[in-house]
């Protein structure tokens, strides 16, 4: 006899929600960089190392920093508002933590959707789950960049560790932020 | 009552059991087919329409439905009598300052706690007493249960993808039990919540760790002296998202309770000496600071069955006490 019963799950929010990415700039040159920090570990070492070198070599006209109140959280509402009237590019992250990866990919996407090219650094360890909140948000093969081991993925990095991983990432941090 | 949940055929009872296992929708047990008729039954006993929304997770973009909300009920075991309890407790766990990505998603494995508070407790058989904590009885196991299947299904929390517990939990497969309200005249954890003595309440904690302190001596002194170390041994996270909502829970058992009382002491002075000895500054390593807001963000709960001198602590995760009225139509 066939049992008929009802399916437990959600659907995805994506299925109804197409993404589409902010147009890049052709360089950095001249942009001003948002930092969308969620505190993890020491990752805002990382964070300033990287907003630092990118002032350095590609001529950003400046940065402004953000660290939200926890680390899987939306930024408090000032400083959406400092983020989204100040930057012309972002970064988010450190993506090392379990609901810290996916919140801070949710910042990226976030931004995306005002207009605002982003990228999310994401820790190896945790790239399956960023992956799979693309997927559930509609944003399937948003592109990220990744670093890994030996750094551990919750930011517990010294000064030098912090500094080499923001020269490690330098290179996809522009490829994703620019044309 | 109008569903709308895609339906699923199968040929017969095990069939459907064995689906359900296969689409990755339960934790790894059998659960019971949720079908129509049994859903809506669940629905009526709550007094909820399937549409009704309980609650959202910004971070995933996800509302939850009373209608997802009922056919995990279903699966876990749940009578229809329960379904209100799960509605509620749901609805603290979407409470904003439940942080329900964060507790849900994070490499420490959090769980949640589901602590019933009112008459309820007694009409529907929540145990409150000897072995509360564990296995034995249908009300805490189904209802802890289908909380857990709703973050898994309904949240879409699912483990190795955005559940990213490096080892999980135990305490993940069901966590509930009720306060003993009746071992003694203390005032109930709902009351000092703000609510009325005949309501029926859920607190909803999360739970990084679950700790026991063990004190066998007669004195009080001793026994709020090791409540009080034991919580310092681990000290609790910190966040400004969190802030002054910041909560523990001190379960504490019989034996402690009775050496408490014998002493004159109440719940209100309980909750006054902890936070004074669990707010003291730090004395050196293993020695943690429980940062508390006030005796107030110590919540105390009396559980359990007599003979063991023991006590047991929730030390949350980056998540506030969340509670929520239980509405039986």
């Amino acid at each position: 006899m066939t049992l008929i019963t009802l399916d437990p799950t959600n659907p995805a929010p994506g299925d109804d929600a197409p993404f589409t990415m902010a147009a890049r700039p052709a360089t950095l040159a001249g942009q001003t960089l948002g930092i969308v920090a969620n505190g993890l570990g020491r990752s805002e070492l990382m964070f300033d190392a990287l907003g630092e070198q990118l002032t350095k070599w590609d001529e950003l006209a400046g940065t402004v920093k953000v660290v939200k109140p926890s680390v899987a959280v939306p930024p408090w509402p000032d400083q959406w508002e400092a983020i989204t009237t100040q930057a012309t590019v972002a970064v988010t992250g450190f993506g090392g933590c379990g609901s810290c990866s996916t919140r801070s990919m949710r910042d990226a996407l976030d931004l995306e959707a005002a207009g605002i090219p982003a990228v999310c650094i994401v820790h190896e360890a945790l790239v399956p789950a960023v992956e799979a909140l693309c997927r559930l948000l509609g944003a399937d093969g948003y592109p990220f960049v990744v670093c890994g081991y030996p750094l551990n993925p919750t930011g517990m990095w010294d000064e030098d560790e912090a500094a080499a991983l923001a020269t490690q990432v330098l290179d996809g941090v522009r490829q994703r932020l620019t044309v | 009552m109008t569903l709308t949940s895609p339906e699923v055929r199968s040929e017969g009872w095990l069939e459907a059991v064995e689906t359900y296992i296969e689409n990755g929708w339960t934790d790894g047990l059998p659960v019971i087919p949720p079908t129509p008729e049994a859903v809506s039954a669940m629905l009526a006993a709550a007094g909820v329409d399937g549409t009704e929304v309980l609650g959202e997770i910004p971070t995933r973009s996800l509302t939850v439905s009373a209608e997802k909300v009922a056919i995990n009920s279903v699966m876990a075991g749940c009578l229809p009598e329960y379904s209100p309890v799960v509605v509620a407790a749901v609805r603290a766990l979407l409470q904003p300052l439940a942080n329900a990505h964060s507790t849900t998603a994070t490499l420490a494995g959090a769980a949640h706690a589901v602590v019933v508070n009112g008459p309820i407790r007694n009409v529907i058989g929540v145990e409150c007493g000897q072995a509360c904590l564990g296995p034995g009885f249908r009300a805490n196991a189904t209802i802890g249960r289908a909380v857990r299947l709703v973050i898994r299904n309904v949240f879409r929390t699912v483990p190795g993808v955005l559940d990213r517990a490096s080892f999980s939990w135990p305490l993940r497969y069901s966590f509930c039990f009720g306060e003993n309200e009746e071992h003694s005249d203390w005032t109930p954890l709902h009351v000092l919540e703000g609510y009325e003595p005949d309501d029926d309440v859920v607190t909803v904690m999360s739970v990084m760790r679950f700790l026991t302190a063990t004190e066998f001596e007669p004195e009080a002194e001793a026994v709020l002296a090791t409540i009080a170390d034991t919580a310092r041994l681990q000290g609790l996270m910190l966040d400004s998202f969190v802030g002054e909502a910041r909560g523990m829970m001190v379960i504490l058992g019989p034996e402690h309770q009775r050496r408490l009382v014998d002493e004159g002491w109440t719940k209100e002075s309980v909750r006054e000496s902890l936070w004074e000895r669990m707010t003291r500054p730090t004395v050196g390593r293993h020695d943690n600071e429980v940062v508390l807001a006030s005796p107030d963000n110590v919540l105390v709960c009396c559980a359990g069955g007599p003979g063991l001198a023991q006590s047991q602590l929730i030390m949350p995760h980056l998540a506030a006490p969340a509670h929520e009225r239980i509405v039986v139509p």
